[in-house]
């Protein structure tokens, strides 16, 4: 069991060791242009939920506020 | 608590569900293209939040002056550019040196070469480090034209210019951010 026990620890650090030139390797990147790295971080860049929250109230907000002769023409 | 970015895009998705259905189609549609244009020409999220809010309201209460003659992505950024330069004339300016020096450009050593990034930790911070040492013309013209929905010409007229002027700028606004952004390292 011992060397099977090596063998296996040998291939879970071949493994673990792979894994990290994998992930050094995935975090180099090489942009074409300006805008290629540009798109690249639009697209890494989420945006807030809060936004949307904030948005709801405040139409909600102007909404109330509005006459009532207001609301008939819309 | 940690939020994943699929995690934070299904919470979106959840959230702009609450708007009115004459808006929420076009928040989904555009409000990330919105929100990276203010995060990167303002350089500050709290601000690219409040912007991001107030050019999707002014879009809900002008939305019948909308009469398609551009695409609903120029449209929004028309009112999203003017927003953000009024957000920067008021304080952004008054704070932060401008850094249009034409020797200072012609003197960064950027070129057309690809960009090579080692380290994708803090490329966002990087990114906008080499952003705000651009003429504010510059940076808005990369933003504007890394979208893909924008041609020249579209960006062109949503800064006042030809296709040609873009063009002509852009060389030297990609040389610039090149080598601005080779200094971030």
């Amino acid at each position: 069991m011992k060397p099977q026990n090596k063998l296996s620890t040998g291939r879970h650090q071949e493994q673990a060791a792979g894994e990290q030139t994998a992930a050094a390797n995935s975090s180099a990147l090489e942009f074409q242009s300006v805008e290629e790295l540009l798109r690249h971080d639009a697209a890494q860049t989420a945006v807030p939920p809060e936004i949307a929250r904030r948005l709801s109230q405040s139409i909600a907000q102007s909404r109330s506020r509005r006459p009532w002769w207001r609301k008939l023409l819309d | 608590m940690n939020q994943t970015c699929a995690e934070v895009h299904s919470s979106a998705a959840a959230e702009s569900q609450l708007l009115p259905a004459e808006i929420s189609a076009l928040y989904d549609a555009h409000s990330r293209a919105i929100y990276y244009l203010a995060l990167r020409f303002l350089g500050d999220a709290h601000k690219a939040e409040d912007a991001t809010h107030d050019v999707f309201l002014k879009a809900l209460r002008n939305i019948k002056q909308f009469r398609g003659d551009s695409s609903a992505r120029t449209w929004l950024y028309r009112i999203a550019i003017n927003h953000c330069k009024n957000v920067r004339s008021a304080w952004h300016d008054r704070h932060v040196l401008p850094s249009s020096d034409n020797e200072f450009i012609e003197r960064l050593p950027g070129g057309d070469s690809p960009l090579h990034i080692l380290e994708t930790k803090e490329l966002g911070e990087r990114i906008q480090r080499a952003l705000d040492g651009l003429p504010a013309e510059y940076r808005l013209l990369l933003l504007l034209v890394s979208d893909q929905e924008l041609s020249y010409q579209e960006a062109g007229a949503l800064t006042g210019q030809s296709a040609d002027a873009v063009r002509g700028k852009l060389f030297r606004a990609r040389k610039a951010f090149a080598g601005l952004f080779a200094k971030t390292e």
